[in-house]
C-alpha cells in the first residue's frame, strides 16, 4: 500500500506542477505554434486574451483541483500512518542539528 | 512631470496617506498584543486562515512594481511583458505544491529552517546570505519607490520623502510582527484592488469603451482602435528562447523567495494553506489583469490623445489625475503606497526570520525563545533602516536588479530547497559549491558587475534572463551529479546524508514513523533532469 501512496504522491506533483506551468505560461504555446495565433474572443486577439484568463481562472481552477486531490490525498496518508506502530526514535528532536 | 499631471491639492493627498497610515497602525498595535512567541512573531502562532492568507499572499507578492514599473514596462514592451508578468501567479501554487506544505509540516519559519535541517550549519549560513542580499535588494526597490510616490503626492524633496516613508513604514511593521503583517497585507490588497480597478471604469468610460463595467477583462471594443494606432501592440516579438527562459528565470526564483513561503508557514494547517492558495490565485488574478488594462489605456492614451507620458512609471497616476477628480487620483496613491507596504512587510519579516531565527539558531542555538524574538525585533528594525539609508542615493544596479535578483535566488537557493525536500542523494557539499560557483558565475555574467562579460544582450541580460538560463540549470545539474560521486567517496563521507538527514525527508512528507530508504532516492530521473538542464544550458550559452 505504501508503495501506492509513493506513487501516487510522485505522479500528483508532476502533474500539478506541468500544469501551472502550462497555465502560466500558455503564451509560449503561441510563439511555439503561430498558426494559433488567428481568431479574436470578446473583441482581443486570442494570443492576448486565452493567456491572461489562464493566468487568473485557468491557475485558480488548477489551484482548486490541487487543493482538493492533495486534501484528499493527505487523509490517505494519514489513514496508512494510523495503520503504523507508534513511533518510538523518529521524534523531532532526534533529528535536530 | 507636466504640472497637468500633478495632484492639484496636496491636502487631499495627505489626507490619504495619513487615513491609511493611522489604520496600519492600529492593525500593527492590536496585533502586536497577540504576540507572545516567536511562533507568533514569525508566524502568527500558525493560525491564519484561508482567505485572510490567501489576500496577504497576494498583497505580499503584488509589489509597488504591480501600480508602476510592470506599467512601465508595458507602454514601453507592450503585450510581451504582459505575458511575463502573467507567470508570477503560479510561483505561490507552486512553491506550495513542491515544498511549502511539507515545510509546514515540520512548522517552519523560513525555508532556511528547513536547510538548516536538512544540510546543516555551514549550507545554511551560505543559503541565508545569498536570501538576506536578496531581501534587502528587494527591500530597497520598494522603499526607493515608496519615495517616489510620497514625493509625488506632496511635492517634497525625495530624500525628505523617504525619510518619512521609510520610518513610517518600519514602524508599523516592527510593531505588529507577522500577525500585523498578514492583517495589514489582507487590508492592504482590498485597497489596492480597489484603487486599481475602480478608477479605470471611469477611465474607460471616458475613453468610450462599453466595457468600462468591467475593466479588467471587458475593453476588446478598444481593440480596433488600438490596432490602428499601435499595429504591432498585440505582437509576440520574441522568439521561443525569450519565453522559455522566463521559466528558470523568473518562474524558479519565486518559488524560493522566504517571504512568500512564510506565507504558507503561517497557515492554520497544511489543508488551510492549500485553501489559501486558490484565494490567492483569484485575488491576485484580478489585480494583475488591473494592471495589463492600466498598461492598454496607457499606450492608448499616448496613441489617441498625441500626449506623451514622460515618466512611463507615473502611467497611473498621471491617467487618473487627467481623467478623475483629484480625491479619486489620491487613493490611486494611496494603493500604490499600500502596495509598497505590504511587500516590504514582507520583506523585512523574511529578514527578521533569517536573522533572528535561522542565523541565532546557528550561533546561539541555546538563546531563550524571548531573546530570539528581540533580536528578530532589530533584525527587522535594522533591515528597515538598512533599505532606507540605501535609498537616499540609490545604487542604480540594485534598484533595476529586483527582477534580476530572482535569477540569483534561482541560482543559488531554489535547487537547495527542491533537491533537498525530494531528493535524499541531496549532499551538503554539493551544495555549497554549486549555490557559490553558479551564483558568482550568474553575477559575473550579468552586465551589472562586469559588462564586458555577459551572456545576452540588452533587456535579457539586463533583466538577468539570459543569464539565469546558463546558471540556473547548471546549478541544478551540478548539485545532482556532484552529489551522486559525493556520496560514493569515502573521503566525504562526513558530507553525505545521514539517516537523519534523511528522515527529515520522510517525515515533512507526511510519513510519520514510516521510514523506507529506497523513498526519494533514486538517481535516475535525478540524472535524466540533469541531461536536460545540460541542454538548456548549452542552448542558454548560444548569442542572442
Amino acid at each position: 500500500m505504501k508503495e501506492k501512496i509513493y506513487k501516487k504522491e510522485i505522479r500528483i506533483t508532476i502533474i500539478f506542477t506541468v500544469l501551472l506551468l502550462l497555465t502560466g505560461h500558455s503564451a509560449s504555446i503561441f510563439v511555439l505554434f503561430p498558426g494559433l495565433q488567428q481568431g479574436t474572443l470578446w473583441g482581443f486577439p486570442i494570443q492576448y486574451i486565452i493567456p491572461i484568463l489562464l493566468g487568473w481562472f485557468g491557475i485558480a481552477a488548477v489551484c482548486l483541483a490541487m487543493t482538493l486531490v492533495c486534501n484528499k490525498f493527505d487523509d490517505e496518508m494519514a489513514e496508512y500512518v494510523k495503520t503504523l506502530a507508534p513511533e518510538t526514535d523518529t521524534s523531532t528532536e532526534n533529528t535536530q542539528k | 512631470m507636466p504640472a497637468e499631471y500633478a495632484l492639484n491639492n496636496v491636502w487631499i493627498g495627505l489626507g490619504m496617506v495619513i487615513i491609511l497610515f493611522a489604520i496600519f497602525y492600529a492593525v500593527g498595535y492590536f496585533s502586536s498584543r497577540k504576540t507572545a512567541s516567536d511562533e507568533d512573531f514569525y508566524a502568527a502562532g500558525f493560525s491564519i486562515g484561508p482567505v485572510t492568507n490567501g489576500l496577504g499572499m497576494a498583497a505580499t507578492w503584488a509589489s509597488l512594481a504591480t501600480f508602476l514599473g510592470v506599467i512601465a514596462l508595458i507602454l514601453r514592451l507592450q503585450v510581451p511583458f504582459v505575458y511575463l508578468w502573467i507567470q508570477w501567479a503560479i510561483s505561490i501554487p507552486l512553491l506550495t505544491l513542491l515544498y511549502g506544505t511539507s515545510l509546514r509540516r515540520m512548522k517552519a519559519f523560513t525555508p532556511a529552517s528547513f536547510i538548516r535541517q536538512r544540510y546543516g550549519k555551514p549550507s545554511t549560513i551560505v543559503i541565508v546570505c545569498w536570501m538576506i542580499l536578496i531581501m534587502i535588494m528587494y527591500a530597497l526597490g520598494q522603499m526607493v519607490g515608496l519615495g517616489q510616490a510620497f514625493e509625488l503626492l506632496f511635492g517634497v524633496p525625495y530624500n525628505i520623502a523617504i525619510i518619512v516613508a521609510g520610518l513610517a513604514t518600519v514602524g508599523f511593521i516592527t510593531i505588529g510582527g507577522m500577525y500585523g503583517a498578514t492583517y495589514n497585507a489582507a487590508f492592504q490588497m482590498v485597497v489596492m484592488t480597489i484603487a486599481m480597478i475602480v478608477p479605470m471604469g471611469a477611465i474607460m468610460k471616458a475613453m468610450g469603451s462599453s466595457g468600462w463595467w468591467f475593466p479588467p477583462l471587458a475593453y476588446g471594443d478598444m481593440v480596433p482602435d488600438m490596432i490602428k494606432n499601435i499595429p504591432t501592440f498585440f505582437d509576440m516579438k520574441y522568439d521561443f528562447r525569450w519565453y522559455f527562459a522566463l521559466i528558470p528565470a523568473f518562474t524558479l526564483g519565486p518559488v524560493a523567495l522566504p517571504h512568500l513561503a512564510m506565507k504558507v508557514f503561517t497557515s492554520s494547517s497544511v489543508k488551510s494553506a492549500r485553501w489559501a492558495v486558490v484565494w490567492f490565485a483569484l485575488f491576485l488574478g484580478l489585480l494583475f489583469s488591473g494592471t495589463y488594462v492600466v498598461g492598454f489605456a496607457g499606450n492608448y492614451f499616448t496613441a489617441t490623445t498625441g500626449r506623451i507620458i514622460e515618466k512611463a512609471d507615473q502611467t497611473i497616476l498621471i491617467l487618473n489625475v487627467f481623467y478623475n477628480p483629484t480625491l479619486v487620483a489620491a487613493f490611486v496613491m494611496g494603493g500604490a503606497i499600500a502596495a509598497g507596504l505590504s511587500t516590504i512587510g514582507g520583506n523585512l519579516m523574511a529578514i527578521a526570520g533569517l536573522v533572528g531565527s535561522d542565523l541565532l539558531g546557528i550561533i546561539a542555538p541555546n538563546m531563550e525563545s524571548a531573546k530570539k524574538m528581540k533580536w528578530g525585533y532589530a533584525a527587522l528594525g535594522l533591515g528597515g533602516l538598512a533599505a532606507v539609508l540605501m535609498a537616499f542615493n540609490p545604487p542604480r544596479f540594485l534598484v533595476t536588479s529586483i527582477l534580476w535578483a530572482f535569477g540569483l535566488l534561482a541560482t543559488t537557493a531554489t535547487p537547495a530547497i527542491l533537491l533537498g525536500v525530494w531528493w535524499k542523494e541531496a549532499n551538503k557539499l554539493a551544495l555549497i559549491i554549486s549555490s557559490m560557483v553558479c551564483g558568482i558565475i550568474f553575477i559575473v555574467i550579468s552586465p551589472h558587475v562586469l559588462p564586458s562579460i555577459c551572456v545576452g544582450s540588452g533587456l535579457v541580460a539586463a533583466l538577468g534572463m539570459s543569464g539565469g538560463m546558463v546558471t540556473i540549470p547548471l546549478s541544478f545539474a551540478m548539485f545532482i551529479i556532484l552529489s551522486i560521486a559525493f556520496n560514493r567517496m569515502p573521503a566525504l563521507k562526513a558530507y553525505a546524508p545521514t539517516l537523519a538527514d534523511k528522515k527529515v525527508i520522510d517525515r515533512i512528507h507526511g510519513w510519520g514513523p514510516d521510514y523506507d530508504e529506497s523513498r526519494y532516492n533514486g538517481i535516475k530521473w535525478p540524472l535524466i533532469i540533469s541531461a536536460v538542464c545540460v541542454a538548456v544550458f548549452i542552448w542558454g550559452l548560444q548569442p542572442w
